[in-house]
């Protein structure tokens, strides 16, 4: 298979390069230290890649077996409209969440571990910037008023806070949310690409292979630093804890299960042939998944506290740890991590403020479910303006006057309205109007 | 098929099997090296993920396989594909697992343009030249050399 290689328009590559200078101001350090810690490595180039002789004929849905389109004048308005929101809201996870990262990059402890994060910070920006190739080739005219441009301009000029999905509108505290972020987030990230990959328009389907080769060092780049600070922890380290580590989970796992769209939803997607997943199904395998993370992560820690046991001790004392509870061989439940109940802490789809615990709980009172949460959640955090507009908004739907559905869609955000320069910060509040749910799930930007 | 029989899926390489496989070469030499396979594993993750295979029963990794596409090595300038480091639980073997793991990759590096793919196995490993042989690789007349310092 071959993989072509294109830029954008001169003004728009201008335009990223410009917004690269702003939100990942140690792009050129990256470069100039790369054969530091990526000898050999191929340079990191900002460019867009297409996978060549990929399959033609659509996969799934109603129309498989025909050709796919190259076009987007060749769908109905409707699923074309369906594919510029999700390849839209793609593009703002690309650059939102490398704001969120610039945010405490520096505060690494371990230098591998911080270059790691910025070379994926840099193949993030070639994400979005894969994602502006595909909304300027085409002609978006039948599907939408905007402009390519404007639609150009309006992603580069989100703020953390103003982007499309919840998990990227949420600030970073410390490093461990950089390393929680790419092994949580970046993971719905690959489930996401790979269902793509398989997308009915084929432009989006080529963009996805050197996406997903790239997504998976992502993932490596959270997995990683974790398991070595597991294996820290259990050797008592001062610096993080395992309760530093469950806290950041607790943080960010919620977040990534919303990333995948209502879970009465996603079927819209599958019969247009854009994804070969309802959102249900894919977010029960991330779940899943995340489990299996989790349960690698306390294997480390056992076997580094405890380095006499041998491979199946060591697998089964962590069995009894979390059948039991309490504490064996000097290792307690709770210095072990968790995946947190599927439905704590949610503002979105079916659980949307539902009020259940962590392990599962449920509460009936929005103070108690708030003390709850604020032992749950990293301090930081605590303090930031996501967690008090989520309060806000639980206090009104426990005093009966928004439905959880409905808090979930309203839930405030910065959106950019006019101004033309792509640096532009003019941001002014405004509230989601409601719309049905159970279609996708990703919220479509308007102007 | 017999109902004891484990169905074996190979399929490409995750980052959540870094414990799989630190647990199987465990298994095959006895030492538990999880910096080794945090370290090789992000390494080749970043190169050609879709390059790594692993063979997986009941949810266990039992075999693996780990390998790229390079130019310009030993002075040979077209793409070849090289087999570096691998695996197959001891209990599992003379079950083709080697085998399918490697005509995956060997399908892999052939889609990235390689025309010969290549492996330094140590002589006196009779095992690994024994399985290699029957896949039908033969001795190139590139020689190691070494020097101790
Ligand atoms: C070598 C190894 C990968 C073979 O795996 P396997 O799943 O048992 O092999 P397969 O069943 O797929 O066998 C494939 C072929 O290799 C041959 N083969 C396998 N083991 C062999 C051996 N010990 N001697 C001779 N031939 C052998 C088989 O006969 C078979 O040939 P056939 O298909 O013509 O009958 C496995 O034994 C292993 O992991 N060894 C240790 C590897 C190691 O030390 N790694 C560290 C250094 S990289
Ligand atoms: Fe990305
Ligand atoms: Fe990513």
């Amino acid at each position: 298979m071959s993989v072509t290689k294109t830029y954008l328009p001169k003004r728009f590559h201008q335009a990223v390069v410009k917004w690269q200078e702003t939100y990942l101001p140690d792009f050129d350090f990256l470069l100039d230290n790369w054969d530091k810690y990526f000898p050999q490595d191929t340079r990191f180039e900002l460019c867009a890649f297409r996978e060549m002789g990929m399959c033609s004929e659509v996969e799934c849905g109603d129309r498989k077996g025909k050709p796919k389109f190259q076009q987007a004048a060749e769908m109905e308005p409707q699923q074309g409209g369906h594919l510029l929101g999700a390849l839209k809201a793609q593009a703002s996870t690309e650059f939102g969440s490398i704001q969120q990262h610039q945010l405490t990059l520096a505060r690494a402890q371990n230098e591998e571990e911080q270059f790691w994060i910025l070379r994926m910070m840099a193949e993030e920006l070639r994400h979005g910037y894969q994602m502006f190739h595909l909304l300027l080739e085409d002609d978006w005219s039948d599907v939408t008023d905007q402009s390519g441009p404007d639609m150009v301009e309006e992603i580069l000029s989100m703020q953390t806070g103003s982007h499309i999905l919840g998990a990227f509108n949420v600030d970073f505290d410390s490093f461990i949310d950089n390393v929680t972020f790419c092994a949580l987030i970046d993971r719905v990230g690959k489930y996401q690409l790979s269902m793509q990959r398989i997308s009915a328009y084929k432009p989006m389907a080529e963009s996805m292979p050197q996406m997903l080769r790239e997504e998976a060092f992502h993932l490596a780049a959270g997995v990683v630093p974790l398991r070595r600070w597991m294996e820290k922890a259990a050797r008592d380290s001062v610096y993080i804890t395992t309760n530093d580590i469950q806290k950041a989970i607790n943080k960010w796992l919620p977040r990534g299960l919303e990333m995948f769209g209502d879970e009465r939803g996603g079927g819209t997607n599958v019969r247009y042939g854009l994804k070969p997943m309802k959102n249900a199904e894919a977010q029960e395998q991330y779940y899943q998944e995340v489990g299996k993370v989790v349960r690698d992560l306390n294997m480390r820690f056992i076997r580094a506290r405890l380095p006499e046991l041998s491979l199946s001790e060591a697998e089964s004392l962590l069995e009894k740890l979390l059948v039991d509870g309490g504490s064996s061989r000097g290792i307690s439940w709770e210095e072990l991590v968790h995946v947190p109940h599927r439905e704590f802490f949610r503002r979105r789809g079916v659980p949307a403020f539902k009020m259940v615990g962590w392990a599962g709980e449920d509460f009936d009172d929005a103070e108690a479910y708030l003390r709850h949460l604020t032992r749950h959640l990293p301090d930081g955090y605590r303090a930031g303006r996501d967690f008090r507009d989520y309060a806000q908004m639980l206090r009104r739907v426990d005093s009966g006057e928004l439905t959880g559905d409905e808090a979930g869609r309203t839930m405030p955000s910065l959106r950019r309205v006019g101004g033309v320069c792509p640096c532009s910060r003019a941001v002014r509040w405004v509230a989601e109007e409601p719309h049905g749910n159970g279609s996708g799930g990703n919220r479509e930007a308007r102007r | 098929m017999t109902e004891s029989e484990t169905v074996v899926q190979i399929r490409q390489l995750e980052d959540t099997d870094i414990g799989g496989i630190t647990a199987l070469d465990e298994k095959i030499g006895g030492e538990y090296r999880p910096e080794v396979w945090e370290r090789r594993i992000t390494y080749y993750l970043r190169r050609d993920p879709e390059a790594l295979v692993v063979a997986e029963a009941d949810g266990k990794v039992v075999g693996f396989m780990l390998g790229e596409v390079r130019s310009g090595d030993f002075g040979l300038e077209e793409p070849t594909g090289w087999i570096e480091v691998m695996g197959v639980d001891p209990d599992l073997r003379g079950k083709a697992i080697g085998r399918r793991l490697a005509e995956r990759m060997l399908d892999h590096f052939q889609s990235q343009g390689a025309s010969s793919v290549r492996t330094l196995v140590d002589e006196t490993m009779t095992e690994i030249t024994g399985f290699f042989g029957s896949l039908g690789f033969e001795p190139a007349p590139l020689r190691s050399f070494v020097k101790n310092l």
